[in-house]
């Protein structure tokens, strides 16, 4: 009997349990895609954020100062001390390696020599070293990586083994001084004035716009600086990207003065300083700094917007909440006459209630549940297409596994529940409290 | 006694008190949501802006190789700039230490470089009094090659000058490298002035832009350069922050509209009885639809006037929580809100009546 009540009353009322549900499924979209996309904003920003560059910064421990200023080098920090390329390998095996997103290598050749043809005098440029798209222990980096803003026409320089010729980038402004185009083949002198190792017939392949000194470099495949400088393996900085936990009073303390267990939480905790302190550990003669300009602001940029998203899933949830209770209370109210008519048959209380629960129950979890679908899809899709980055984004490329955030189904089909049958409530107590005969009379 | 319409409509509402206080609720929620989100979003541009203030200097100007910036470069770059903007001089020089090691001494104003680059951290110390003629910063890795951080004893071109340190400075950058000293007393020593003005101007590409001509055109024959990665990254990351509230908006204002026309047609439609008595009565049918469309007209001038009360009180408490400054109540979201309020009470009335037209009253007061 109970059974067929109920499902009568779902076959009959189709347009109340319609506009019952429509609330309810509503609701729910609305709140599963504002959580859904609260929970991610996190990533999406960070990656956003990448544009600002490397937040950890690796220098050789050096026993004088560097003298740079407006980005001209006049006197770098001693000639002598190199990282070694090859320890850079280390930095996966580190805590955290699996934070570190990118890691550009560097070397800087000050004083080599672009020759155009055999009758014109040498022009001093800088020359730089570095990886483009280099495999470093199955993590795909490079210099481009780290530098969203540099602009490039043609392509990165490619190295190919016991090729006469080297492919370089140039800056854009050295582009411009020397009248030089994508394509274009000069004799590149190293500055021990040989062609050692690779340094000689070099090809322009791409010039790169930076807006800043680089656009008065050229840009070589870190060997080859390397060749050129007569020193293999060595890197004379490294630039670093990480994801990083916002800075807090704790990330601020000293780890050397710290003990036992707040040390290894310390030690565990992915804040950039504890990320430095590891490529310390992890790198000999390496000297790890967080960049404070970028991780500093980086982390309150992340936190307000992150806070405003889940400020505004907390509205979106209050809004949703009245609406459903608000339609499910109408819903009810609607059936007085029904309800009248059930208790003046023999119906008891309880039995009513029960199935005015489950109804209402069936419907919370069935619009929930539809709501979480739709809302998830919503969510991926507008993420996707907010913070789509250059690639044309179709719902074939979203899977269905970054989609579909399991933990959310059970909280958003619950919160359904809860306010459906706390919407009802009153209403439902009210009706069960009426004289039968007066609802009857009074609606028939 | 003629039944006039207002009186039809007072008794309507308070005789369903309980039916019409509901409306209103769901209504009042419907608005204040609205103005809230409205609120939220005027303002969100200029706070997201006031986050990135934290990046530092997002314009460079510099003179260009074998000549130096103006006298009244300074004036002139505030002067364009306009009073928001955060405007420092840098002024530098290679001296060597005590311990003859050579280090990059930069002359700067330390009131203005403390507002500008706010991501700076003194340790061990603070920043020199304004007044205090002789201090020094000394980045952390310059402070290896000093002897006394007290007395810092520094030699530019054979003059000597002796500063006392108040703390050092740590930065991650160049900055690590160098001592920062008081512009009067580096151009007393050095004789030179300031070579580098950096700029911060809050807001986004096209006001930067619009400043760096300013600049340009202010300053001739000086280089005037944006720091790209910052005014790039700035306005996408607000661009994007932008359309996801503007999504918000548009998703909640939905969800809130549909739910609260669902409880009004509903409640409309319960009064079928009514509108078969009135029909039966005499009633036009145009006569009954604008008693419906006024009752919810007067319901949603109502929830409107509740809800940006309420919705300006939420939007408020947002920002204070989230930014830690205030968004004041906007005048202007009120004509959107009143227009969606009203939309979503007339279509709530207008759903119904469309269902009733076809009634017979007669079938429906024996109760069929």
């Amino acid at each position: 009997m109970f059974l067929r009540l109920l499902y009568e009353s779902f076959r009959r009322q189709r347009r109340r349990k319609l506009l019952a549900g429509v609330a309810i499924l509503l609701g729910t979209t609305a709140v599963t895609a504002m959580l859904a996309l609260a929970t991610t904003i996190g990533d999406r920003i960070h990656q956003e954020l990448a544009v600002y560059g490397a937040n950890i910064v690796v220098t050789p421990v050096a026993d004088s100062l560097d003298v740079k200023v407006g980005g001209v080098n006049l006197k770098p920090a001693n000639g002598g001390a190199y990282l070694h390329e090859s320890d850079l390998i280390k930095l996966r095996g580190i805590f955290w390696a699996n934070n570190i997103t990118g890691v550009s290598p560097e070397l800087r050749v000050d004083s080599v020599a672009i020759v155009g043809n055999m009758n014109s005098a040498p022009i001093p440029v800088k020359e730089r070293g570095l990886w483009f798209d280099h495999d470093l222990g199955g993590l795909r980096t490079g210099a481009p990586q780290l530098h969203p803003w540099w602009k490039l026409t043609g392509q990165w320089p490619q190295l190919f083994k016991g090729s006469d010729t080297f492919q370089v980038v140039l800056g854009a402004s050295l582009a411009k001084r020397l009248n030089l185009k994508v394509g274009d083949g000069f004799i590149l002198n190293g500055p021990t004035q040989q062609a050692v190792d690779g340094h000689g017939q070099a090809s322009a392949v791409g010039i790169v716009s930076t807006g800043d000194d680089t656009d008065n470099e050229v840009l070589v495949p870190l060997q080859i600086a390397q060749g050129g400088l007569g020193a293999d393996n060595a890197v004379s900085r490294v630039e670093i990207s990480a994801r990083t936990k916002p800075e807090d009073a704790f990330a601020r303390s000293d780890p050397d003065k710290l003990t036992g267990k707040k040390h290894d939480l310390w030690y565990c905790s992915p804040y950039a300083n504890s990320i430095a302190y590891q490529i310390r550990e992890a790198i000999p003669g390496a000297n790890a700094e967080q960049v404070r300009q970028v991780e500093q602001s980086e982390g309150t940029v992340l936190s307000r917007i992150s806070g405003l998203m889940w400020l505004i899933s907390a509205a979106a949830l209050l809004a949703a909440g009245f609406a459903v209770s608000a339609a499910m209370a109408t819903a009810i109210l609607e059936r007085r006459a029904e309800i009248g008519l059930m208790r003046s048959l023999g119906a008891s209380r309880s039995a009513i209630a029960l199935l005015f629960y489950s109804e209402t129950g069936l419907l919370a979890v069935f619009a929930g549940a539809c709501g979480y679908l739709i809302g998830s899809s919503l969510a991926a899709w507008l993420g996707a297409k907010i913070f789509a980055t250059g690639t044309a984004t179709t719902f074939a490329s979203i899977h269905i596994a970054t989609v579909l955030n399991p933990v959310l189904l059970p909280i958003v089909v619950g919160l359904a529940l809860i306010v459906a049958i706390a919407g009802s409530t009153p209403a439902i107590r009210q009706a069960l409290r009426m004289d039968p005969s007066s609802i009857l009379r009074a609606d028939a | 006694m003629t039944l006039s319409m207002s009186t039809i409509l007072r008794r309507s509402l308070i005789h369903r008190r309980a039916r019409s206080l509901s409306a209103l609720v769901a209504l009042t929620v419907s608005a204040g949501v609205a103005t809230a989100l409205l609120t939220l979003y005027a303002d969100l541009d200029a706070k997201l802006h006031h986050e990135f203030r934290s990046f530092g200097a997002n314009i460079v100007i510099t003179a260009p190789a074998s000549s130096a910036l103006p006298q009244d470069a300074l004036a002139k770059v505030r002067q364009v700039a306009g009073s928001d903007a955060l405007v420092a001089p840098f002024a530098y020089a290679i001296a060597t230490t005590d311990r003859g090691t050579p280090v990059v001494v930069a002359g700067t104003d330390f009131a203005a470089v403390k507002k500008l680059d706010a991501s700076w951290a003194i340790e061990n110390g603070a920043w020199p009094d304004p007044s205090d003629t002789q201090a020094a910063l000394i980045g952390q890795r310059a402070a290896n090659f000093i002897a006394d951080e007290h007395a810092v004893k520094l030699t530019f071109a054979g003059k000597p000058l002796t500063l006392h340190g108040t703390g050092r400075i740590k930065t991650g950058g160049d900055e690590d490298s160098r001592i920062y000293i008081p512009l009067p007393a580096f151009t007393a020593w050095t004789g030179t002035t300031t070579s580098v003005i950096e700029v911060q101007i809050s807001g986004n590409a096209q006001k930067i832009d619009a400043a760096i001509t300013g600049l340009k055109s202010a300053l001739p024959g000086m280089q005037v350069q944006p720091v790209r990665q910052l005014v790039e990254g700035e306005s996408r990351i607000v661009d994007r922050t932008h359309t996801l509230m503007y999504a918000a908006v548009l998703l909640i204002a939905l969800t809130v509209g549909v739910s609260v026309l669902a409880t009004l047609s509903a409640s409309v439609l319960e009064r079928r009885r009514d509108f078969a008595l009135m029909k039966a009565l005499g009633g036009s049918q145009s006569q009954l639809i604008s008693l419906f469309l006024l009752e919810a007209a007067l319901l949603a001038f109502a929830g409107v006037i509740a809800g940006y009360i309420i919705g300006s009180a939420l939007a408020w408490a947002i920002s204070e929580t989230n930014f830690g400054t205030a968004s004041l109540p906007r005048i202007e979201v009120l004509p959107l809100v009143l227009l969606l309020n009203m939309a979503i009470a007339v279509m709530a009335a207008l759903f119904p009546a469309r269902v009733l037209r076809g009634l017979q009253p007669a079938a429906l007061l024996k109760g069929e």
